[in-house]
């Protein structure tokens, strides 16, 4: 897209639908809002058709809300639940082949790099554990390898959601589900230091309790990408549905496993640390050149 | 028949806080007026899980978001 696309051409005003015409005006589109300014502003996505009170939506729409430019953004998902929300976003979405995430982001990227030289366009992957963990291991790992500049986020619900329960590689040991009768027999797949060996640059692991620090990784996670290589978040976005969770109680349960094995973790190359150190103290959002 | 939330505006102006309006799960659907400092919902929107319930009462102690049986308005 492009902030020139998005803007209504002098005269039509009065013609375009209302919620475009709202988002123009009091949406995203080439404005900063703070994270704390939810609610005051028309954001991104305008009705989503996931479960009610699930906390991976929740986390999607942190996620648009926190773009640093939701007008040069591009994002991928595939089969899952996150794709039922990503889907119906003002942002361009495409969507990978269940498992092709990372390499359709590879060759999104290089082929934006090439069409628009002077432009930065952010590329990120948003799937599902299935979709990156296991079913997407190899290409997800090696678009890591290749170090492609963009940002993969891992919606991880511990299941395979829309597909009715079954366990996946980031199913707690013991787990048991309805398609995994027996109880999951291995450990939870440790995804945030498979990245780091793999060569991100940024990684971080999150369970959506803060959206002030939410906010502010998706918005590092992406910038970060844009200079220096792939970055990555693990994010615990619980499946009220599967895990039997009461929806009045979905924060609650992401504040216990915050303490237990979803601590806040943020690991980044010096590249990157000396960059941020640069830009925030600078003036907040303000880039400058590498 | 399904349950909604709906602010007690009043209430809840006093505060002036917005956190229940951060832990929506839906977009556009729990909104702050600033002019007036107080939530309101979306009620065509909510799909009513009442965590901002869990925010208001539970977490905060204010008490100022309740469940309520939505009605059909021509
Ligand atoms: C190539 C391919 N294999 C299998 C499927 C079936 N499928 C659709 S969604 C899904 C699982 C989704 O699980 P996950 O990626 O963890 O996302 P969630 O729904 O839990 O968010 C599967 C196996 C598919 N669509 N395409
Ligand atoms: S099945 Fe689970 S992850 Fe999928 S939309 Fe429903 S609650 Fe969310
Ligand atoms: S948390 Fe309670 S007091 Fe704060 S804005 Fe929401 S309803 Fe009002
Ligand atoms: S009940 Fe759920 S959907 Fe409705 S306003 Fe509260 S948090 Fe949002």
């Amino acid at each position: 897209m492009g902030l020139e696309y998005v803007r209504i051409t002098t005269g039509f005003e009065d013609y375009m639908p209302k919620d475009y015409v709202d988002l123009v005006k009091y949406g995203q589109f080439g404005k900063d809002y703070d994270i704390q300014e939810l609610g005051t502003f028309k954001e991104l996505v305008e009705e989503h058709p996931m479960c009610a009170g699930c906390f991976m939506a929740y986390f999607i729409r942190v996620f648009y809300a926190s773009l640093p430019k939701p007008e040069d953004t591009i994002v991928i998902g595939t089969a899952g639940c996150a794709r039922l929300q990503l889907s119906q976003a003002a942002v361009p979405f495409i969507y990978g082949n269940y498992g092709d995430t990372n390499a359709v982001a590879s060759g999104l990227k290089r082929a934006l790099e090439i069409r628009f030289p002077d432009k930065v366009k952010d590329v990120v992957v948003v799937a599902g554990d299935g979709g990156l963990m296991d079913i997407g291991f190899g290409m997800t790992m090696h678009s890591w390898f290749r170090r492609e500049r963009f940002t993969t986020i891992m919606v991880d619900n511990e299941v395979y959601g829309n597909t009715g329960g079954q366990e996946s590689g980031m199913s707690p040991k013991g787990v048991q589900l309805k398609m995994a009768p027996k109880g999951k027999k291995f450990d939870k797949i440790n995804a945030v230091e498979l990245a780091k060996a793999a060569g991100c640059v940024y990684v971080a692991r999150i369970s959506p309790t803060n959206p002030k620090r939410l906010a502010k990784t998706i918005k590092r996670a992406i910038i970060a990408a844009r200079h220096f290589g792939p970055t990555f978040i693990h994010a615990y976005t619980s499946c009220n549905i599967e895990y039997s969770i009461p929806t009045e109680k979905v924060l609650e349960d992401a504040r216990n496993r915050e303490k237990k094995d979803f601590t806040f973790y943020e690991w980044m190359s010096d590249d990157v640390k000396n960059y941020f150190e640069q830009i925030e103290s600078n003036k907040e959002g303000q880039e400058v050149k590498v | 028949m399904y349950y909604v939330a709906e602010t007690k505006v009043d209430k809840c102006s006093t505060y002036k806080c917005n956190q229940c309006v951060l832990f929506c799960p839906e977009p556009n659907t729990l909104m702050f007026l600033k002019e007036k400092n107080f939530a309101y919902v979306n009620q065509a929107r909510c799909k009513g899980c009442a965590i901002c319930v869990y925010v208001c009462g539970d977490l905060l102690k204010r008490n100022c978001v309740e469940m309520v049986m939505a009605t059909v308005s021509e």
